[in-house]
């Protein structure tokens, strides 16, 4: 829950109250627009218009959830928005089959993770997160992003993007398979 | 005993911390024994900490936004 105190002071504008929410949400809003792949410029343009947004609508804000949830929401709408990506549903995606090819019928790796130590080790490895982070489809990237990179919980996440906690279990797995399925392609294998 | 499978499962999905003690002792003693399931867990770590260090924001952004933002 916001603080009401906080709430209070920013429905009547307080300008110490929006330096203090700016300060408290700018930068984490910040890193999850550009880990969503939004370029330097545009990742600050998206964070002021998520502010605008927030100010604008402030009043229908009950202070229910945490105000960085909310915010978080705004964000994910606006980042949808500019990208103009479809929430697809994507109940069959072909990683999940790459997934279970990786087993047997008895559960056993037949084709095992590659060791990839030599990329992890690498200066190149954050080149190489952003440039597989890229092929991520959208609702895959934002459940990582937020998970990963911002380090929220289920709950909070499921909020934001409005999934179901099984559904937010599916966008997580197929996101981490496709991402490390990405890094052994790079041929850093041993 | 939990396979590599369900085990590589339950990492991906994040859903370890709401599963019931036994599984996740299970999913513990696997991973203690298994080297290819505890690379991947391993590398699910390698690739959360290196997705971290994409785009942090120079020192001046909340300040500029602040000034913006104030002049509305």
């Amino acid at each position: 829950m916001t603080p009401p105190v906080l709430l209070e002071r920013l429905r009547r504008r307080d300008p110490e109250a929006l330096a203090e929410a700016v300060r408290d949400h700018a930068r984490p809003l910040y890193r999850a627009a550009r880990a969503l792949g939004f370029a330097e410029p545009e990742a600050e343009d998206l964070v002021q218009d998520v502010f605008t947004i927030f100010l604008e609508k402030l009043d229908g804000f009950e202070g229910r959830s945490q105000l960085r949830t909310w915010l978080f929401g705004i964000l994910h709408r606006k980042a949808m928005e500019r990208r103009r990506a479809a929430w697809v549903d994507d109940r069959a995606d072909p990683i999940d089959e790459v997934f279970e090819s990786r087993f047997d019928a008895n559960g056993k790796w037949s084709r095992p993770p590659a060791d990839l130590e030599r990329l992890f080790q690498s200066k190149e490895l954050g080149q190489a997160i952003r440039g597989c982070m890229d092929g991520l489809p959208a609702n895959q990237r934002e459940a990582f992003v937020l998970r990963e990179v911002e380090g929220m919980e289920t709950d909070e996440i499921c909020k934001i993007l409005d999934v179901s906690v099984t559904n937010f279990g599916v966008l997580m797995h197929r996101a981490r398979a496709r991402l490390r399925e990405c890094l052994e392609s790079k041929g850093w294998k041993k | 005993m939990i396979s590599c499978r369900n085990v590589s499962k339950l990492l991906m999905e994040d859903r370890l911390a709401s599963q019931s003690r036994w599984t996740r002792m299970q999913v513990r003693l696997h991973l203690a024994m298994c080297d290819l399931c505890s690379r991947l867990a391993r590398q699910l770590e390698q690739i959360r900490s290196a997705a971290r260090q994409v785009g942090d924001a120079d020192p001046g952004l909340e300040e500029r936004l602040i000034r913006k933002l104030s002049g509305r």
